[in-house]
């Protein structure tokens, strides 16, 4: 044999016993080091709708699923899939679901820009939390301050200040909780729906009515006349009327609740009606901008 | 005393001297990906010294018994398949051989963190995977293939010095990542220019701490005059 073909034979041998070598030490270290998998977890990840959000106060999809395994989680919590992955869920882990409801944001303020009182102009970094820190930008110190930390946080184009105010638009809204978390004044709170419209307050001023009336044209002056109503649904605490929305039913008689409210602060919420959705749709829509992707665009706003 | 002396020299020079991130640029990939938090970049830093460790073991015994010429097992199978006595020069297949048990070795780490260790083991994700790619790693075993193959006899190197390469390179890997890690959680605090955060950034920082460790350079060849009196 010439001395290539032998170096050939032995490079070859030297893989293939290594090979051998290495793929039983490999082998008797998976038995060893094994790990039991539950073959769930993979199945109940799938199974979830994966955007990640964190509005199940896990990190992510995945954590979530884990937790459901491992500590008992609830299954209800993920309000991206509502009721149809919960039960999907459900059905992997053997729980039976009781009947969940889509948990939407609500935003305690209905003040436009021109019914907020006593403003002062802000000439400051154009967000909310910076507006928060500085005093006197407008009467009252409760409502919304309209300059959209929660619109920038929202992922799916679901709120949008319309006239001074956010507004959310209950189409498209997931329920992430993203802009419950920006708003530095705390005035958006999750609610359950358990109808697509349901009554909400949107004040959230604390004070006597005087001074409410003295600061805003629309906000709740605390008189009571909501909860002797119904003293069942709403209580007031703080001069502001509570709903326990765990006793809300929407068979409930609740127009008379919202008659009774002298401002308006007492509010329908939720999906439009069709009625809304008839009168919208005489409207013509604003011709669609093609992007020209001529010019690149900064984005950057330089303040002074 | 001498040969305390050289182990020092090696294991110095290959953690602080010659950093193999910061000097030779290698390991960058784990360098710039795992240095976000120091606890993990510390996990990161030492499972890499870890599986450095036991390759540069493997890919010593596999060169110095298998694949240089004149070596051990491979004289052996020659005089088995000719009958005679001779040499056969493997080296062809280092690279081969040494990327086979360094990602055996990571397989087996693998395994073993997810074993013991399971959050270290989730908090690398993807990384310890790819440690089976950091170069830093085959680096270490090419150093010790070069004083392994092609010196004189007596100055070929053996396990220990070996061992001491390869630990005090994943050592100095180590420190290199966790100072790494500590600048880069304070400069997530900094008022960073938006087109300079995140990598550009870390990048500039990578550079200047490359620049601080060209300070070591030269101190091996004084301080090896020092204790091996000028040899």
């Amino acid at each position: 044999m010439s001395a290539i073909t032998i170096t050939l034979l032995l490079a070859a041998f030297t893989l293939l016993a290594m090979a051998v070598v290495m793929g039983t030490i490999l082998g008797v270290a998976n038995k060893v080091f094994h790990v039991p998998v539950d073959v769930r977890l993979e199945r109940v990840a799938a199974s979830l709708p994966g955007a990640n959000c964190g509005a199940c106060d896990y990190v992510g999809c995945g954590e979530y699923a884990e937790a459901i395994l491992v500590k008992g989680e609830a299954i209800t919590k993920c309000p991206v899939g509502g009721p149809a992955v919960a039960s999907a869920v459900g059905e992997i882990m053997g729980v039976s679901v009781e009947e969940a409801f889509p948990v939407r944001p609500v935003v305690h303020c209905a003040a436009t820009t021109a019914q907020r009182l006593k403003q002062t102009p802000y000439h400051g970094e154009q967000t909310c939390n910076a507006a928060n820190l500085v005093g006197g930008i407008q009467g009252c110190v409760y409502g919304c301050l309209g300059l959209g930390d929660c619109v920038a946080v929202c992922d799916y184009d679901a709120i949008h200040m319309i006239d001074g105010v956010a507004v959310i638009d209950y189409i498209k809204c997931i329920g992430c909780g993203a802009c419950v978390k920006a708003c530095p004044r705390n005035i958006i709170s999750q609610v359950p729906f358990k109808a697509d419209r349901i009554l909400a307050v949107q004040c959230a001023n604390k004070d006597f009515g005087k001074e409410v009336q003295e600061v805003c044209e629309v906000g709740c002056t605390g008189c009571k006349s909501c909860a002797r109503a119904n003293p069942d649904l709403i209580s007031v605490v703080d001069n502001l009327p509570v709903f326990d929305y765990t006793k809300y039913d929407p068979r409930m008689s609740l127009q008379v609740i919202q008659d009774k409210c002298r401002r308006e602060s007492m509010v329908w919420l939720g999906k439009p009606t069709p009625t809304e959705l008839a009168l919208a749709a005489n409207e013509t829509m604003p011709a669609r901008q093609e992007a020209e992707f001529k010019t690149t665009v900064d984005q950057t706003e330089w303040r002074g | 005393m001498d040969y305390l002396a050289q182990l020092l020299l090696i294991g110095l020079g290959a953690g602080l001297i010659h950093n193999f991130v910061l000097y030779y640029f290698v390991g960058l990939c784990p360098f710039m990906g795992v240095s976000k938090k120091i606890d993990m970049a510390l996990g990161m830093g030492l499972a890499v010294t870890f599986v450095i460790a036991i390759a540069s073991t493997l890919s010593w015994g596999l060169t110095y018994y298998v694949l240089r010429p004149g070596a051990f097992l491979s004289s052996w199978a020659l005089s088995l398949i000719t009958g005679q006595a001779g040499e056969v020069d493997l080296t062809v297949l280092a690279y081969l051989v040494y990327i086979f048990s360094i990602a055996s070795s990571v397989q087996f780490v693998e395994m073993y963190l997810r074993k013991y260790f399971p959050p270290l083991y989730k908090s690398f994700g993807i990384y310890l995977p790819l440690i089976t790619t950091n170069c830093a790693i085959l680096f270490a075993c090419l150093e010790i293939m070069k004083n392994v193959v092609g010196v004189d006899t007596a100055a070929v190197w053996g396990l220990d010095k070996a061992l001491v390469l390869s630990v005090g390179g994943g050592l100095g890997f180590t420190l290199a990542i966790v100072i790494m890690a500590g600048i880069r959680e304070e400069l997530e605090l900094a008022d960073t220019p938006k087109s300079m955060q995140g990598a550009p950034i870390a990048f500039i920082v990578a550079g200047i701490l490359a620049l601080a460790f060209m300070g070591f350079a030269g101190i091996d060849t004084s301080l090896g005059k020092l204790m091996l009196g000028g040899s």
